[in-house]
């Protein structure tokens, strides 16, 4: 890999909320052709870093960087609106609007996206059944659940092929089937060479996608796990309680701890 | 720009919520207009007659589009306004503002192609609603229309317009506080003002209170006091709101 490959990357970057430190001095990068994965905890400031990336939030320092053609790689805030067609991202909320249909709702998707009239309608319709959503197409998204208006946030980040995705709990509300066909598409989207960044809880699916798995705890990196390491649970849990100052964590217990012991 | 419009004319004519407001006017004003004159004719003494009877301008067509005009500039400022709030502050109660970062089509174009759907809408049902008012008229055996009734037509028209343009800095408000419930409240406080600021006698420089006044809905006198730079207020209000907004809009963090 080479610096070249780096299509997102965030360099020192540090976001507070009043006294909450959300993000301390954070660097991170994102590889064309890779899933990077980002594991941590509720708060640990994924959702903040994703964010920061996109330009929806500002750093207070640090900078994030998006790749744009020869420019290299140019600080969100100062990047020119046509490069963000490469991008497409899911972060939090769904991009669902209840009165339009799952169609309507993606072919507006790819519009925002810039994809022209023409181009939007057979996009659209590649990418609902890519994600299984053909029955629901003509349904107004207000009356899906919550799955599959997750499955339609999806397919709206996803539309126009872009060269980056970032993806915030991908398979949150996801039945098993869909878990498998988001999986799919996470795939397929790095292997024709899109970076792809990807937060989850779900250490076992993060290790079935991810090429680096960094694990972020309040707000900083502690260090990555190994996909195809063993026991991950355990090597997150070490890695977490590591980074507390008394290496104490207040944490629920694991019921299924005595049966595997 | 041109998807931005494409995606907001597709929004607001799959809701529910413009569709409902849209015909609250155009059914509910020359409802009220033809009921509000036929009471007043029925018992001349009532209280209801009464209360219209300052509102009233001449008879037959010019009596019926001028009470038009005049019940325009509260029902359209309601409407149209808590339609703008919707507009604007869903994306924020919805959390779809989030998608509106991050793309080529620059946040600033959404807010603008927001402003021109919702002037497109308010035209369309200021349109419909003196459709309705003449279809109404002309059931009732007004006949044709003379030169007073052409007049009044062309005042409800322009009180209609420049009560729509009123309600485009609500939709900023609501933007800008993010959700329509601040914004209608902000919409409420507006029609508040309005009556004080309109019973404090400087009404006509106002920009809520100008076109209701020159409506007739402080009676004749204070309707002819009603000067074209007062009337003119809106467009300034209006092309301000949607400047805010589109400049917020670029400036905002997602929350």
């Amino acid at each position: 890999m080479s610096a070249q490959d780096v299509v997102l990357e965030a360099r020192g970057v540090t976001r507070s909320f009043g006294a909450e430190v959300a993000v301390e001095d954070l660097d991170l990068t994102v590889r064309a052709g890779e899933v990077h994965a980002l594991v941590g905890l509720n708060g640990a400031g994924k959702t903040t870093l994703m964010r920061l990336l996109l330009g929806m939030l500002r750093c207070d320092s640090g900078t994030t960087c998006l790749r744009d053609g020869d420019a290299g790689l140019v600080d969100v805030r100062r990047l020119r609106p046509p490069a963000w067609a490469s991008v497409g991202h899911l972060v939090e909320t769904p991009f669902t609007y209840a009165e339009l249909t799952v169609l309507e709702t993606v072919r507006c998707a790819a519009r925002l996206h810039g994809l022209t009239a023409a181009e939007a309608g057979p996009a659209s319709q590649q990418i609902i059944g890519a994600l299984a959503l053909d029955h629901w197409s003509g349904r107004r998204t207000g009356t899906l659940s919550l799955g599959n208006r997750q499955r339609v946030g999806l397919a709206s980040a996803m539309v126009h092929r872009p060269g980056l995705l970032v993806l915030d709990e991908p398979s949150n509300a996801l039945d098993p089937a869909g878990v498998l066909v988001v999986r799919r598409e996470i795939l397929d989207a790095a292997g024709r060479g899109a970076a792809v960044l990807v937060s989850s809880h779900h250490l076992d699916e993060v290790a079935r996608i991810a090429d680096r798995i960094t694990v972020l705890h309040r707000g900083q990196v502690v260090g990555t796990l190994p996909p195809d390491g063993a026991d991950l649970e355990r090597a997150f849990f070490a890695m977490v309680y590591g980074a507390e100052a008394d290496g104490h964590l207040e944490l629920p217990g694991d019921p299924a701890g005595p049966r595997r012991t | 720009m041109r998807a931005a419009l494409a995606v907001e004319t597709l929004k607001l004519r799959r809701a529910t919520a413009p569709r409902v407001a849209g015909l609250a006017v155009v059914l509910g004003v020359p409802t009220v207009t033809t009921g509000f004159i036929a009471a007043a004719e029925a018992a001349p003494t009532s209280q209801l007659a009464l209360k219209v009877a300052p509102m009233l301008v001449g008879e037959g067509w010019e009596a019926q589009l001028a009470m038009v005009g005049q019940i325009l500039s509260v029902a359209m400022l309601l409407s149209a306004g808590v339609v703008a709030a919707w507009v604007y502050g869903r994306e924020h109660v919805d959390g779809t503002i989030g998608g509106l970062y991050a793309v080529p089509v620059r946040r600033r174009e959404v807010a603008v192609a927001k402003a021109v759907v919702l002037v497109a809408w308010g035209v369309l049902v200021l349109l419909a609603t003196l459709a309705v008012s003449l279809a109404a008229g002309a059931a009732l055996g007004h006949g044709g229309l003379d030169d007073a009734a052409t007049v009044a037509l062309g005042r409800a028209v322009l009180v209609g317009l420049l009560t729509v343009l009123l309600a485009l800095p609500v939709g900023t408000a609501a933007h800008l506080l993010r959700g329509y419930l601040p914004g209608i409240g902000v919409l409420l406080a507006v029609v508040v003002v309005t009556q004080v600021v309109t019973v404090a006698g400087a009404g006509a420089w106002f920009p809520y209170a100008a076109p209701g006044m020159w409506a007739g809905m402080g009676g004749p006198e204070l309707a002819e006091a009603v000067l074209p730079v007062q009337l003119a207020l809106p467009a300034p209000v209006a092309l301000g709101g949607v400047l805010l907004a589109a400049g917020w809009s670029e400036r905002a963090e997602v929350r």
